[in-house]
């Protein structure tokens, strides 16, 4: 079920409206029962693997809650200080390896899951399987939200046993937690010790607080119907055209289109979860805070898809420097190289966190290359940093508006060279845009070109002026100013002014296909 | 100790001790590389084992949070 059917607009219309009509104990039902239904309707039928993956984590919890109690009664009965710390680390053991187990056997599950999408049909083309129809496929296989949700469950687990948050006794309310329908699909992941609070409390109606929700769900549409939809015909005719060999420019033109398309579109969708998760009051994690004013790329990354790049430093980079084979790595490395050991273990974790991140987005060797790609520009740039400060002073460059101007494009053009390869329909197409883009440019040609690829004049014109909006309502909110505030505590007249317009403008130039359906959303297949 | 820890902060990250908010971590003013480094030195200086479980933004929030933790630790 996409945000954006009728479909989901009654289940939301419907749950708000028993919401807030029952008593407010009872109010995480309907979320359960929403979440439910929306999962249901989206993979039609009974989500095999949510349900193992939930009862799995729901399961672990509860092991790791009664190993802690089981421990603080063993530690009260004991006198002696090192028989103590004997039986607190013989019980911190246990419970570390029921958390890696989780770890280890989720993460492999989802990777494999994901390689199994390519292998499966191979298998059945050779006549090696019978054929699985497709249903095995969303259901088993590759069920919606799986990339979301088994993060999601490993980071329970591994919170609960490190004593960040209580273990969940309730099923039915773990799954709630696990599913809770606004974030299933493409996030923003959410930490339990956070959401059970919102999940819980009581409730009340705030006419206010549900009008700002509309209001950035329908800004969320408006960056994905009007912005990302609009460059998805450009960007598709491109890179997905018939024999390709356009001209460098036009290919250049398709990738910065394609970076703003993607951030419209993710970025979209977050404002649209947010927003409906907002009518409900229940507050969810940010995910994008202006990606693009980054004066670096670590800086970018801490911008853009902010709830992953939190879970792979917190449960895998920490994870894997702070366990004993990091310790013994750190150790030998310092003892080897005395001056730059010390950074052995940090460049090992990065480089893996970027390993996995690209295998967590795509299944091809682009998104390996891409995460290769981007672990490599962290490493030598984290490395490098002291050494910038000593560069500066030399070539005397000063820290002004200019030099955060240049920062920033070169932030851009190290994400346009990545984005080459994850919007390629393989590595030789990319490897044909990044030959075109040094030695086959022809300008003129592109200008002819432009409006004949999927975007007319007045297309670019009108993407021109929405893209000016999200650019000025992005400055504002990069200077501190709350534009949603703002607008809530302009005049009324101004106020529905500005409502009906944007909705106008929506259902005027928002890009539908034939049964006004809208493109998929581009997380969605991550 | 504070001494101690203020010293190694200084050394990797001296924005740490001019800052005055509550989420260094997130803020960006302490990187994760940066924060491995730290909880290295501060492991070998004090002789305690620093676990992944207190390397999360509330422990490193602000230089006051990173003194706490050690404190902490050196107690236990």
């Amino acid at each position: 079920m996409q945000f954006l059917s009728a479909n989901f607009v009654i289940l939301w219309v419907i749950s708000f409206a028993l919401y807030y009509l029952v008593p407010k104990k009872r109010q995480w039902v309907i979320l359960a029962v929403a979440s439910g239904l929306f999962y249901v309707a989206g993979t039609g039928g009974l989500p095999i693997g949510l349900l193992l993956t939930g009862a799995g984590a729901y399961a672990c919890g509860l092991y790791l809650k009664r190993s802690l109690e089981a421990q603080k009664t063993a530690l009260s009965v004991l006198a002696d200080k090192e028989r103590k710390k004997a039986v607190k680390v013989g019980f911190e053991r246990r419970r570390k390896r029921v958390q890696i187990l989780y770890f280890v056997l989720g993460l492999g599950t989802l990777l494999c899951t994901k390689y199994m999408v390519v292998i499966l049909p191979f298998l059945q083309e050779m006549g090696l399987i019978t054929p699985l129809g497709d249903a095995f496929f969303s259901r088993v296989v590759m069920p919606l939200g799986i990339s979301f949700y088994t993060l999601t469950a490993i980071g329970y687990v591994v919170d609960v046993g490190r004593e960040q948050c209580p273990a969940q006794e309730n099923p039915i309310r773990f799954f709630l937690f696990l599913a809770y329908f606004p974030a299933i699909t493409q996030g923003p992941f959410n930490r339990y010790g956070k959401l059970q609070g919102e999940l819980e409390r009581e409730h009340k109606f705030d006419f206010e607080r549900m009008l700002s929700g509309v209001q950035r769900f329908v800004w969320g549409a408006f960056k994905k119907l009007v912005i990302a939809d609009r460059i998805n015909l450009f960007v598709g005719n491109v890179f997905g055209g018939a024999g390709g060999g356009f001209p460098g420019s036009i290919y250049a033109l398709a990738v910065v289109l394609y970076m703003l398309q993607l951030y419209a579109d993710f970025s979209g969708y977050m404002d649209m979860a947010l927003g409906v998760s907002e009518t409900f009051d229940i507050s969810l994690p940010e995910n994008f805070k202006r990606p693009y004013f980054s004066k670096s790329v670590a800086e970018f990354w801490r911008r853009w898809h902010i709830t992953l790049g939190t879970w792979f430093k917190d449960y895998v980079m920490f994870s894997f420097v702070m366990s004993g084979t990091g310790r013994k790595i750190a150790k030998n490395a310092k003892k080897r190289w005395p001056g730059s050991g010390k950074h052995v273990t940090g460049i090992i974790g990065t480089m893996l966190v970027w390993l996995l991140t690209g295998m967590w987005h795509g299944r091809t060797a682009s998104y390996l290359l891409w995460g290769v790609y981007y672990g490599v520009i962290m490493c030598v740039s984290l490395v490098l940093e002291a050494q910038y400060g000593v560069w500066k002073e030399k070539l005397h460059i000063k820290e002004g508006k200019g030099y955060g101007f240049f920062a920033m494009a070169r932030t851009w053009l190290i994400v346009f060279v990545a984005d080459v390869l994850i919007r390629s329909e393989s590595l030789s197409q990319a490897g044909e845009i990044y030959r075109a883009l040094f030695m086959d440019f022809r300008l003129k040609e592109g200008i002819l070109q432009v409006t004949s690829c999927g975007i007319s004049k007045y297309g670019f014109l009108l993407l021109a002026a929405a893209c000016l909006l999200w650019l000025a309502v992005s400055v504002c909110e990069e200077r501190g100013k709350d534009v949603r505030r703002m607008l809530t505590e302009s005049p009324m007249v101004l106020r529905w002014c500005c409502y009906y317009g944007v909705v106008l403008l929506l259902l005027i130039t928002g890009i539908y296909g034939g049964s006004y359906d809208t493109a998929a959303f581009l997380y969605q297949s991550f | 100790m504070e001494e101690k820890v203020l010293e190694i902060l200084e050394e990797y990250c001296e924005e740490a001790l001019s800052y005055a908010g509550d989420n260094m971590m997130e803020e960006g003013v302490i990187d994760s590389f940066t924060v491995i480094n730290v909880v290295s030195e501060l492991e070998d200086a004090f002789d305690i084992e620093i676990d992944a479980k207190y390397v999360v933004a509330e422990n490193f929030r602000n230089k006051e949070a990173i003194i706490e933790l050690v404190a902490r630790l050196v107690e236990e």
